[in-house]
This record gives structure tokens, sequence and C-alpha cells, in this order.
């Protein structure tokens, strides 16, 4: 018993832990989702699938849902444009650059996600960096919208997720021997034919689990369509929050962030399956 | 000094036997190797003298006293890892002091002592380096110091060789076993390599599938193995496999391969060996000499030969048989030659057991 | 060919430029002499500092999410260092699964995570009270980095150590003391540095489960944002970016940082 206990009690405190504040709580929301609602207070007696019924009734959320998930799937596929070229030119860089630029790919995370956002609205507003240049110019005469829209969400969620797809993508490439391009170049392969045929199948771990991991990111994030986003785009999560802490409709704010858990985690299931992608 | 007797000790995992009834006497200052491929339970043999690993059944003795149940740190022994295990966050000088530090001595005693023993493995210069700016070499016998400082009851070496180049290795052998004979300590040395257990050890104890298959002197085992298995592992062999005949002047020989050699047998033959039974016989490659064509014992042709320094290794096609044959630069023969081979009689090893 | 790796080069600089901008965008905005947050800057000032220094709001969340940063991270450390030290030396054949739990906060969608403690915490009747479920909240969310980082750290070391200092006559625990503890050190470094970042950042954990009273900086900075838009939200980010890059800087001169790989 003593052996047993000195074995397993450096666990105890984690697995209660996530015990009882992940599972638990989860379970809950769960039950929650599916009870009856209420005027008064955050939920009434009894059960109702009410809530699931009006999401899926209601286009005014349904269409909420398909933009968000439509704006995670842009954002993954940004940050894999302009997560690939990078990851590769710091897995090549020598020594003393690939620290900096290494620094250069983790600033955002260093940087609070409301801080960032901020950032962008300053950049994309209507008097804001880009168009108050641009019209000083002489380019344009009426502001471009670069905000308020789905265009600034994209751009200010694949800045703030960027680093959470170079960073799977450099680790896949770590174990990348660079002796191995030069032997395919030896073995007749042109430049493109490498990177095609050695270099990409490598890096595809680092890839398809960067885009997951920047997908359920980007489709769970807050701050960044609340702030770049303004009122004009709703996304999921900004009416869960309205729901909960404005309305005080508990069971629909429920079945709202579950729904959306639940459709992100279909996508994710079928785009491990189109890649073909082995789980770790 | 201290005599270890291990008795029927058994080690199973789950349902699998790691070590099978293993009875082993080591005696007062002996160094003894145990040898056997990858699996064959000697390092967890080694485990458990060390108390790394719980014995499932039977006992293991320090001078009669029953140690099978004491934490490691209780055992006083000095062991010397594969990996080295080398504390990285110290410096050489800090590695060897651990173990006195454990022991509470004394300050100025610990200091005298490491530096003693730096001496004796020649790394004074090297006290304040940290274990990762040494070389192989050099850390494997820090690793070695450190487990010899504390003057342990006795010394446990697990593959301490597997990592260093062929060259240095060769240099440790020697090195490993003066230091041994001079400190005088009771030593069990666990490898796979049959080269290092011959030239080390007082006695050898190869292990197959968790049991001791032999447990002899280096020559004993390379010049009379216990079975086929033995021979096999410990060094080159040629197993001639063919049936007892009396000779033309009644001496035992040996009717073998489709040509029907008969070859004459040392006098001493196993138990149960008479005319007309089967039997192996073990030929080292360097007990067969090359003669001219119908000079030897019997005739084939050469298949490959392979210079290797000092002497060339042949491989000579007997009938359906293939015999090595060790010989010195001075007998050269093309492949594709006839030659007669010449099998030293009185080395000849009958093996146990039907053929 | 040329053309195209000249192009590919343009196309790097420009995405270490997108990279980079908005937080450089943020520190020149705290800079601005004007009333509004206008380009090009009507001049330099550090005025809007001096605001922020006079702002109790402000300087109090500062001081909230710095104390609840360490205190979420001394737990986590703790914590997370006896699961990672679990996952190394005894998970076995569990070590998939140990792994995956433990990241679970990381894996799960951070605003569900938040709306779930919310309703459990109110349901067990504690609610937002005492600050219990924000903490909670954050000790979950920087538990994955500190066992990310210290499980590095123990991978990186040869099990074979502790055995060896058992064998030069350590007791189990001068042996963990002397020899694993400090072998585990740079993780724990690390992974408490991590966890203090993400704690002093997170946004969703906090916005959910920060209840009445005092409010972690990002959530105010949040509010304000909403209907300010005066440059002291830039001077308060730029104070948050020096404390941030300040920890960083004091935990790599004092004990050396090492880059760790996800």
């Amino acid at each position: 018993m003593s052996g047993l206990f000195r074995r397993h009690f450096l666990i105890l405190p984690a697995a209660a832990l996530l015990f009882l504040f992940v599972m638990l709580p989860y379970v809950n929301v769960l039950v929650m989702s599916l009870r009856a609602p209420s005027d008064s207070t955050p939920y009434g007696e009894g059960f109702s699938a009410g809530g699931y019924v009006k999401l899926f009734s209601d286009p005014y959320y349904f269409e909420a849902l398909g933009q968000t998930l439509w704006l995670g799937v842009l954002t993954a596929f940004v940050c894999f444009l302009l997560g690939l070229p990078i990851a590769l030119h710091i897995s090549q860089a020598s020594r003393r650059w690939r620290g900096l630029l290494y620094g250069i790919v983790l600033s955002p995370l260093l940087v609070g996600i409301v801080v960032r956002s901020y950032g962008w609205t300053i950049l994309l507003g209507n008097t804001g960096v880009i168009n108050a240049t641009l019209r000083n110019l002489g380019l344009i005469e009426r502001p471009l919208p670069l905000m308020y829209n789905s265009f600034g969400i994209v751009v200010a969620l694949a800045h703030v997720f960027l680093p959470f797809m170079v960073l799977p993508v450099l680790g896949a490439l770590q174990g990348l021997d660079p002796a191995v391009g030069s032997a395919a170049r030896s073995l007749g392969a042109s430049r493109f034919t490498v990177f095609r045929r050695i270099t990409l199948p490598l890096a595809m771990p680092g890839i398809q689990s960067g885009a997951i991991l920047v997908f359920v990111l980007a489709v769970s994030s807050y701050v960044t369509p609340a702030l770049v986003g303004g009122m004009r785009v709703k996304t999921m999560t900004v009416m869960v929050v309205d729901a909960l802490i404005d309305q005080f409709q508990w069971p629909f704010g429920s079945a709202l962030a579950l729904s959306l858990a639940v459709s992100a985690g279909v996508i994710v299931l079928v785009f491990a399956r189109l890649t073909r992608m082995k789980w770790k | 000094m201290t005599e270890v007797s291990i008795l029927s000790l058994v080690k199973r995992y789950g349902t699998a036997l790691a070590v099978n009834d293993v009875t082993l006497k080591v005696n007062h200052g002996e160094f003894v190797s145990l040898l056997g491929p990858s699996g064959c339970g000697k390092s967890t043999t080694l485990k458990c003298i060390a108390g790394f690993e719980t014995v499932s059944d039977g006992r293991i003795l320090f001078d009669g006293h029953d140690i099978s149940n004491r934490e490691p740190e209780d055992r006083d022994i000095g062991m010397v890892f594969q990996s080295y295990a080398l504390f990285p966050h110290m410096t050489v000088a800090g590695n060897l002091a651990f173990g006195l530090e454990m022991r509470r001595v004394a300050r100025d005693e610990i200091n005298r002592r490491v530096a003693d023993v730096m001496e004796l493995v020649q790394l004074s210069q090297y006290a304040g380096r940290y274990p990762r700016e040494l070389s192989g070499g050099q850390q494997q016998r820090v690793a070695l110091a450190r487990a010899l400082v504390i003057e342990p009851a006795i010394l446990l070496l697990d593959e301490p060789l597997a990592n260093l180049d062929a060259k240095l290795r060769d240099e440790m052998r020697t090195f490993i076993r003066d230091l041994q004979k001079r400190v005088g300590i009771t030593t069990l040395y666990v490898t796979h390599d049959q080269g290092e257990a011959m030239t080390m050890s007082d006695r050898v104890v190869v292990m197959f599938d968790g049991r001791i298959a032999q447990a002899a002197a280096p020559e004993d085992v390379y010049d009379r193995p216990a079975s086929e298995a033995v021979a096999r592992f410990v060094g080159n062999a040629n197993i001639l496999t063919g049936t007892v005949e009396a000779g033309a002047d009644g001496a035992p020989g040996l009717r073998f391969g489709s040509e029907g050699t008969l070859l004459r047998l040392p006098a001493a033959l196993p138990a149960g060996t008479a005319p007309g039974r089967g039997l192996r016989v073990m030929a080292r490659p360097e007990q067969v000499r090359l003669t001219a064509p119908g000079a030897g014992d019997a005739t084939g042709t050469v298949v490959s030969h392979y210079f290797n320094g000092g002497f060339i290794d042949y491989r000579v096609r007997v009938g359906a048989d293939e015999i090595m044959v060790h010989a010195p630069t001075a007998d050269r023969f093309a492949d594709g030659a006839a030659v007669g081979l010449a099998f030293d009689a009185g080395r000849l090893w009958p093996l146990e057991g039907a053929a | 060919m040329r053309l195209a790796s000249a192009l590919l080069g343009l196309f790097r600089l420009l995405v270490y430029v997108f990279l980079l901008a908005p937080i450089v965008v943020v520190v020149l905005a705290s800079l601005n002499a004007g009333n509004f947050l206008t380009f090009p800057p009507q001049g330099l000032s550090l005025r809007w500092f001096f605001t922020f220094l006079e702002n109790e709001v402000f300087l109090r969340a500062i001081g909230f999410s710095v104390v609840l940063g360490l205190a979420a991270t001394a737990a986590s450390l703790v914590i997370g260092t006896m699961a990672a030290l679990y996952y190394v030396r005894h998970a076995k054949r569990r070590a998939e699964s140990v792994r995956i739990a433990i990241l679970m906060p990381l894996i799960l969608p951070e605003i569900l995570t938040a709306i779930a403690l919310l309703f459990f915490f109110y349901e067990v009747g504690v609610g937002t009270e005492y600050y219990i479920a924000l903490f909670t909240g954050h000790v979950l969310i920087t538990l994955p980095f500190v066992f990310l980082n210290v499980v590095t750290s123990l991978q990186g070391m040869d099990e074979m150590c502790e055995l060896a200092a058992r064998s030069l006559g350590a007791k189990r625990f001068t042996a963990f003391r002397r020899i694993t503890l400090p072998l585990a050190k740079p993780g724990m470094i690390n992974g408490a540095l991590f966890a203090f970042i993400i704690s002093f950042d997170t946004f969703g954990i906090s916005y959910m489960l920060k209840g009445t009273g005092s409010a972690p900086l990002p959530i105010q900075l949040f509010d304000y944002l909403r209907f300010n838009f005066t440059p002291e939200a830039a001077a308060v980010s730029t104070v948050s970016i020096i404390l941030t890059l300040a920890a960083v800087i004091l935990a790599d001169r004092f004990f050396g940082l090492k880059v760790q790989r996800f």
C-alpha cells in the first residue's frame, strides 16, 4: 500500500485538480445546456432541448456558427501560408540569426492578446496608421474598410496565432538532417522537388498540428473578434458571452458554446482524415 | 574484501522470467564477468545485486549476510553505469565527493580521498571540470573513480565500455583490470562482448535466457564450452556433425560430411559416446591448418579469404560444410584453390548432447 | 530563379514586419502627445504615462495581475512538477493518457473552460467570491506550461543518475534533493516564467471568473478600450509589454533561459 501510494501521490494533486475543475464542470455544462430556461434566474427547473432548437431554427445563430467556423478555417490557412516560409527560414538560419528570428516569432506570445488586438485596431482603423498613410500619400480618398469586418478579424487572428503554426512546424523540421536535402540534390532533384518530396512531407505532422491548434484557438477566441470586429461581425463566442453575461441565459449560452465546440471538433476530425494525419 | 553468494535468484516481470534460478558464488577479490546476448538476464542479475530491482525469489548474500531486501544505499556497493550517469550539475571533484558526503566523512578526509582517487585514475588536472567538458574515456574514468572512492564492498560494472570507440575500449580493458587487481576489490562485470570478458576476468559466466549456461575460467569457456550455444557465442566455432567410428588403430574417430572424412578424436569423450552414435565436435578456426591437397585430414576448396593484418581468414568448402580457418599470412591460397585441412586432434572438443 | 528567391525573401521580411507591427505601433501610440489616437502623431510626449500613473484603476489592476500571476504560478509549479515527475518516471503505459489529461486545459477552448468553471463554482455555492474561481482557473491554464517544460528537462536527464546516487549511499529523498531537483530546475524556471506570462496575459478565464472587486489588467484594459480611444490605453499596454519583457530578462539574467520547444 505504501509503495503504491509513494508512486502515485505525485499525480494526485494534478488528477484531483483536473477531475474537480475540468471533468465535473464540463459534465455540468452539458447538463446545463439541457436545462429549462427562466426569465428571473440563470436557469429554470426541469429539462428542455429548447436551447438547441433555438440555435438550429434561427438563421441568425446558425449563420453565426457557420461564419465563425469559416473564419477559423481562413485563419488556419493564412497562418499556414505565412508560417511555412518562416519556419523553413528559421530552421535553415545560422545559429546567430536563429535566436533573433525565434524571438520575433515568439514576441506576440509575450504580449497579451488584448494588447495585440488593440494594436490591430490602431493599424486598421478608419483613421488608423494604414488608412492615414494611404490618404496622406493621395492613393485613396475614402478610408478602406479594414476593420469591423471579416478581413480585419482574420488578419488580427492570424497574427495572434501565427506562433502556434510556426512552432510545431519548426519542431517537425528539427529532425531534418540538412544532408538529406543535399543527398536529394545529388540524386538529381531540383530545389523545388526537394521541397515537395522531402521538406513538405517531413513538415507535414507539424503543419497538421499547427493548423488544428490555430483553428481551435481562432474559433474560440473572444477578444480579437470583439475588439477588431466591433459589434458588426458577431462570432459565436461573442454571442455566447452576450447570452451568459448580458442576458443571463445559461442553458442557451451553454448550448451555443457546446455546439461550437462539437462542430469545431468535427471539422478537426474531417481535416485529420483528409490529410491522413497520424495521431501521436 | 567481500564474498558474494547468489542463491537460486529468480526475477519475474509479470509472467516473463528475466532471471531463472541463478546460483553463483563470487570469491574475495575475484573478477567475474556475466557474458551473454542482450536480454539474457545478465543486467537484471546485476540490478538485483545492486538493489535497483527487487528479487522475486532466492537470496543474495554479502559475506554471509542476506542483503536481498536492503535498499541500494545500504548495500555498500560501487556501481559503474553504461551511460556513466555522472551528475551533470557537479564538477568532477563534486561527483567524486558525493558518496563520501553521504557517508558523513569529514571534509578534510573527503578532500584527501578525492585527491587520491583522482591521482589513481589520472584525472587530477580535471577536478574543476564538468562532465560535459570531458571526453568519453575521461568520463568513464570519473565514473570508475566515483564508484571506488567510497571503498565499497563490491564493484559492479554494467557494460561500462559500450559507449567508447574501439581503440579506447582496448586501453580501458587493461586499465580497469590493473586497477581492480591493485585495489583487490570483488568485481562483477556485465558485458555482451566476449573479448572483454576473456581478457579481463578470472571467471566468465555465460548466460542465455535467464540461466547460467557455463561458469568457468576464460580458457575453459573458450576451449571446452559446455554447449554449442556457448561455443558459438564465445568466439568463432566450426561445429562438425558426424558419427563416432573406431579408426584403423582402434582410436575413436568422427566420420563427418558428405565426403565421409574420418577425423581423429581426442581420447576423452563424453559419457554415452559409442561407435555408431551421432556427435558434434567443435574446432576453433585457429585450430585448423591449411595444407597441400591430400596432406591433411580432409580436402576442400577455398571459397573466400580476407586479409586481416596478422592473419588471413579463409572459408573452405568441404562437401556440404563450410569450415572457417584462421591462418598465418605465410599460408597463401587463392579463391577456388584445392586445399587440405589438418585438424588439431588434441584440441577438438566433443560437445555434450546427441547430434 | 533569382527573382523567385528575391520575392520569397521579400515575403518573409513582410511576415516578420507583420509579426512586430502591432506591438511597435502600440508602443509608438503611447508616445503620442495628442488627445486621440491619430496618425501621424501630434508630437512626442510621455504625458499619457503620467496620466496612467495617476489612474488608480489601472495601477490596482497591474498589482492584482502580478499577485494573481505569482500565486497561480507557485501552485502550478508544485503540481506541474510533481505531475511531470510522475509522467517521466512512473506513468509507464499510462503515460500518454496522463499527458493528454494534463494538456487538456490547453487543448480545450479557454472560453468554454471558463464558462464551465463559472457554472460549476456557482453550483457549489462559491460563485466568484474570494477570487477562488479566478485562482483555480489560472492554475488550470498555467499547469500545462509548467508540465511541458519540466518534462523536457527531466527527459534530457539520465535516469540512471538517481540510481547512481542511491548506489553511492544517498537515501531516496536525498537523491531527489541533490540530483533530480537541480536537474529539473531549468525546466521549472522556464515553466514558471511561461506560467506567469500566460496568467498575466490571459483573457477568457479572467473575464468570466473575475467577479466583483479587483480585476486583472487585461480585463480592465478591455473594458476601457471598448469605450475610450485615448492613447492612455496604449501607455498601459506599453507598461504591460515592459513588465513581461522585464520578467523574461530577469529570469534570463538570474537563471539563464533556454529556448524550449513545444
